[in-house]
Order: structure tokens, then C-alpha cells, then sequence
């Protein structure tokens, strides 16, 4: 499925900064697209827009050929899974009963999930190693975990786009390496993944494709490989960005 | 519903009958077993007395606990878990406080039972309307600006209230406003059942329909509505069924505090935090529950003791130990 989006104009209501100034994208299908810029440069805002939480102030986001603003909220869920940057206060849940949420937009209202489900809830919990948590309560699971939680929510949801608000941000070195690795996964099955992130190298990791924001509009929308670089990205992160081939120590990170 | 569950169900529902049937045979009159089944299954005169005092005094009071336990403690709940905190009542956007306006009213003004009934009624739902009118002024939609308007709209009442009872006559008006307050089901009626039980059955079927769809509502609005559920008709829709199970009850019992709130909390303990098995629960256990309550509040003493005074006893109680207990199992964890 193709995203479109065209001409954004963004304020928050009560406010008068003008959050996102015209933006134009086309986000194709099957991709990874890592949003990066500095805070407040409108990450956030715009992948909430695109889960369709917030209202733009004009310009348009379409779905293949449909507006967001005229689709309804069950075939919106049908559309896009999305996991927020801070995870629910909920904490008394458990995770079984929680992973089956995803199938709300599939159950009638008055079903409840059935059988059937939760075989599919403990297949793909099998499968992205996450069995052991099954009978535990959200709140018992550490920060990695819970993300990972998240995610298989949104794969149970069945949608060909997964919008992610820095699904990095509160994780520690093997969490973000494991988390990045199942979006990868993700993206090979064909699902188009849209994330936010703090950390350039996140792209280079996922091999993706980078909307690389300034102030509220996109200044760059390109592969990861061509964006990624000092001339350009110093023009955001400052004059003292280096490769860290520079650097007069070792750096660690992730093997691919 | 897996098993535990399905045999706490059961097992409730049974003490559900037992109590029932316990209720109608207790009180300052005691009544036999063999002298209950003759009142009831026979047309023997000498069991006249008997059969009055089942028939007439204790079975619209007990059908009216049991209604008054269900509509209170699910509507507790479902606050509970729409509003995401555990530690909201069924007063939390006004609606007793709204009630007890509209029955101090109606004392003040000498009306009859039956429209102190229909004023609380009127000024409840009216005062639930009130707070969600003040929080949409705010264009926000978050629940914490309904919480608030709650807050402010039920202290608004609490003032009026306060104001009327200040005028009130202390010998008589007064007294009534206050007895009123404390909750009682002394005067109920069979009439009164034929309102209230509709109200309550019609709220009970929509919640058992949707009892697993309420975990979802639950998640708060951005979760909610990214999985894919119309997040404000149904937030609207809970709180309308909980306004309605409780200004039904409150308008011909009084107001009656604490098994809003402990009843839920009994039930989460038991089986999780999963509406699918704690609406269900809900219902039966308030039903127990409000009925020994009523129980309680005319047996313990020669004059009846009201019922506010017996639930705070009680759920004060519970509470703390359910506190406690939950206190010891994060520990052992």
C-alpha cells in the first residue's frame, strides 16, 4: 500500500507554531522509513498524523487512493498498526489476553476472541520468542520486553503498515538491536514499516529509507546510504557531527 | 472464560439464590423454613402473616438490594476501567451528589415519595449532562478533563446541597434530607421494582454483549481507536449505561457509597483484570453483597441502621485487607 502525503500543514491546537509547513511525501510499499530530526522538529506529529490521531490543518494523507479523513476508524485499523512512543499505563493485563487485542477489528462487537486466535497468539508469540511471557501481567515485563509485546500486537492486527513512535527511545543496546532486527524481519515480509528515531544509525542498520526532518518540513527523502552523511546531517545535528571512522576511539554497535 | 472463572461464576450465582431466599426468611419476624415454603407453596390461612411479610415487605426490598448491588458495583467498574483509575466510584462525574439534590429539593418542597424519586432521578442524569457539556468546552476529549469537570460540577452540588440543607427545617425536612442521604430500602415497593429492574436488566444485557469489548475502550483513546474501535461512541455509551444503572438505584434508594468501589476490586483480585470475567462477577457479587448489607442493616439492631453506614463498615474493611493482600503478593513476586 502507497501513502501519499500531500501538502501537510500542522498546528497544535491552542498554540501558534506551525508544527508541519507543507509537507509532501510518497512512501512506497514494502519499504522501512525511519523519521529523523531533532526534538520538536515534528517526528512525533507526524507519525501521529499519519496513524490519523491528530488533524491536519489542511493538506491531505491518502492510503492507495483513499483520504485518511474518509476512511473510518475499523478500516483505518485495517490500514496501519501503531505503537506509541509511551506504552499504556496499563499494567494488569495479561500478555496473553492483551496480544488479542490485535484481533478487535476482526471480532464482532459482541465476540471475544476465539480459539482459533489464541493458537494464533501463541504461534506468533513462539515465533518471536516471547512464549515464556504469555501468563505474565504487562506490568511484570521490562521495557525491551513490552516493545516486543507491542510489536506482536501489531502483527496479530494483520495491516500492511506499521507506524512506530520511537520504538527505540526507552531501550538499552540489545533491546534497540533486537527490536530494529524483528522490523527488518517485518519489512521482508512486505509490510511497509514507518518508524521515528533519535539515532542515525538506526537507518544504516535497517537499510531503509530516511525522512529526515528540519523545522517542520522534510529536508531530505532519500536512502539511508544518501542521507546519512556529514555534509548533510551536520546542517541538523551541528558542526561537530563526524563518521566514526574520525574518532580517536572505538565505537560499539550491532552486527547486521 | 476459562475455568477458574467459570466456577467462580457458578458458585456465586448459586450463593446468589441461597442468600436471596435467605433474605426473605430473616428478620425482626423469623420465619421458619417449613412456614416459608407453606406462605409461599400453599394457600394455607395460618401462614397469612408469613406470607404478608415475605410478599409484601422483604421480597420488592431484597429485589431492590440485588438490583441496587448490581447497578452500583457495575457501574463502578465501568468507570474504573473507561477512566483508567482504580480509585473512581460511581459518583464520579456527579450523578449521587446530582441525585441528592434533586431529592432534598423535592423534600423541601413537601412532594411525595414518588417524585423525590423522579427529582433525583431528573437532577442525576442532569448533572452527569452538566459535567460532560463543562468538559467539552475544553475541546479536549481526554478523560482527565472529564475527571476534573466531575469534580467540579459534583462540588458545585455538594454546595447546593449543603445550601438547601441550611434552609431545611432541622426538625423535619432536615432530618428527612439526611436520612434520605444515608441510603435505605425500607420503602420499597413492588411498583419501584417494575422501574428500576427494566433499567438494569436492558444495562446488563448491553454490558454482557460487550464485556469483552470493553477491555479494548479500557486502553484509553489512542490505543483504542488505532485497533479500531469507535472510541467515543463507545466511551459515551458506558457512561450513559453507568449513569443510567445508577441514578436508578440512588433515586429510590438513597445514596449508598463504598460498593462501587470495593466490589470491582474483589473481582479483579480474583480473576484479573479482564471485563470479559469481572462484568459478569460484578454482577452477581454486588447482588450478593448488597443484600446482606440489607440484611445486616435490619437485623443487627431493633431499629433499621442505614445502609451507608453498613457498606462503609464493611467496605472500608475489605478494602484495606484487599489492599493488603495485593501488597503481599507483589511482594512474593
Amino acid at each position: 500500500m502507497k501513502i501519499k502525503i500531500n501538502k501537510l500543514f500542522f498546528t497544535y491546537a491552542g498554540t501558534t507554531k506551525v508544527v508541519l509547513k507543507n509537507m509532501n511525501a510518497e512512501i512506497n510499499e514494502g519499504t522501512v522509513n525511519v523519521v529523523l530530526g531533532l526534538n520538536g522538529s515534528g517526528k512525533t506529529t507526524l507519525i501521529r498524523l499519519l496513524a490519523g490521531l491528530y488533524k491536519p490543518d489542511s493538506g491531505s494523507i491518502i492510503y492507495d487512493d483513499k483520504s485518511l479523513n474518509k476512511i473510518s476508524i475499523k478500516e483505518r485499523s485495517k490500514i496501519f498498526a501503531y505503537v506509541s512512543q509511551h506504552s499504556n499505563a496499563i499494567n494488569d493485563i495479561l500478555v496473553k489476553d492483551y496480544l488479542t487485542y490485535g484481533f478487535v477489528n476482526a471480532l464482532k462487537f459482541y465476540k471475544s476472541p476465539s480459539k482459533e486466535q489464541f493458537d494464533r497468539v501463541e504461534k506468533i508469540a513462539k515465533k518471536m520468542q516471547i512464549a515464556k511471557l504469555l501468563n505474565k501481567n504487562l506490568g511484570d515485563l521490562s521495557g525491551g520486553e513490552r516493545q516486543i509485546v507491542s510489536i506482536a500486537v501489531c502483527l496479530l492486527q494483520d495491516t500492511p503498515i506499521i507506524l512506530l513512535d520511537e520504538p527505540t527511545s526507552a531501550l538499552d543496546l540489545k533491546n534497540q538491536n533486537l527490536v530494529l532486527s524483528l522490523l527488518n524481519e517485518i519489512a521482508k515480509e512486505g509490510k511497509t514499516v514507518i518508524l521515528s528515531s533519535h539515532n542515525p544509525n538506526h537507518a544504516l542498520f535497517l537499510d531503509s529509507n530516511v525522512i529526515l526532518l528540519n523545522k517542520g518540513k522534510i529536508e531530505m527523502f532519500d536512502k539511508a546510504e544518501k542521507v546519512i552523511k556529514v555534509d548533510v546531517l551536520e546542517e541538523i545535528y551541528g558542526k561537530k557531527l563526524c563518521l566514526s571512522s574520525e574518532l580517536n576511539y572505538q565505537e560499539v554497535s550491532f552486527k547486521k | 472464560m476459562n475455568k477458574k472463572s467459570t466456577i467462580i461464576l457458578i458458585t456465586s450465582i448459586l450463593v446468589f439464590l441461597v442468600i436471596f431466599v435467605v433474605a426473605l426468611m430473616v428478620g425482626r419476624y423469623q420465619i421458619s423454613i417449613d412456614n416459608f415454603f407453606g406462605a409461599l407453596f400453599t394457600s394455607d390461612e395460618t401462614y397469612r402473616i408469613e406470607r404478608s411479610i415475605i410478599i409484601d415487605l422483604r421480597l420488592p426490598r431484597t429485589i431492590m438490594a440485588g438490583l441496587a448491588g448490581i447497578g452500583l458495583s457495575l457501574s463502578g467498574l465501568l468507570y474504573q476501567e473507561t477512566f483508567q483509575n482504580k480509585i473512581v466510584s460511581p459518583d464520579l462525574l456527579g450523578v449521587s451528589t446530582g441525585a441528592s439534590v434533586g431529592a432534598a429539593i423535592a423534600i423541601v418542597l413537601g412532594l411525595s415519595s414518588a417524585l423525590i424519586s423522579i427529582f433525583a432521578f431528573l437532577m442525576g442524569v442532569g448533572t452527569v449532562i452538566l459535567t460532560v457539556l463543562i468538559a467539552k468546552i475544553f475541546k479536549n476529549g481526554s478523560s482527565t478533563i472529564l475527571l476534573l469537570a466531575g469534580i467540579i460540577v459534583g462540588g458545585f452540588m455538594a454546595s447546593v446541597l449543603s445550601m438547601i440543607k441550611y434552609f431545611a427545617d432541622p426538625e423535619t425536612t432536615l432530618a428527612s434530607i439526611t436520612y434520605w442521604m444515608m441510603g435505605s430500602f425500607e420503602n420499597s415497593t413492588m411498583k419501584q421494582v417494575c422501574i428500576v429492574f427494566p433499567i438494569i436488566l436492558i444495562s446488563v444485557v448491553i454490558l454482557l454483549t460487550l464485556s469483552w469489548r470493553v477491555n479494548i475502550v479500557a486502553l484509553g483513546k489512542e490505543e483504542a481507536q488505532t485497533k479500531g474501535i469507535n472510541y467515543k461512541f463507545y466511551r459515551y455509551l458506558i457512561i450513559c449505561i453507568a449513569t443510567l444503572l445508577t441514578t436508578s438505584v440512588v433515586a429510590f434508594s438513597g445514596t449508598i457509597s463504598w460498593i462501587g468501589l470495593v466490589i470491582p476490586h474483589i473481582v479483579r483480585l480474583m480473576v484479573g483484570r479482564n471485563t470479559r470475567k469481572t462484568i459478569p462477577l460484578s454482577i452477581t457479587f454486588g447482588g450478593v453483597f448488597m443484600i446482606l448489607v440489607d440484611i445486616l442493616s435490619r437485623t443487627m439492631t431493633d431499629s433499621e441502621i442505614p445502609l451507608s453506614a453498613v457498606t462503609g463498615l464493611f467496605g472500608t474493611v475489605i478494602f484495606i485487607c484487599i489492599l493488603l493482600y495485593r501488597r503481599r503478593m507483589f511482594d512474593e513476586n
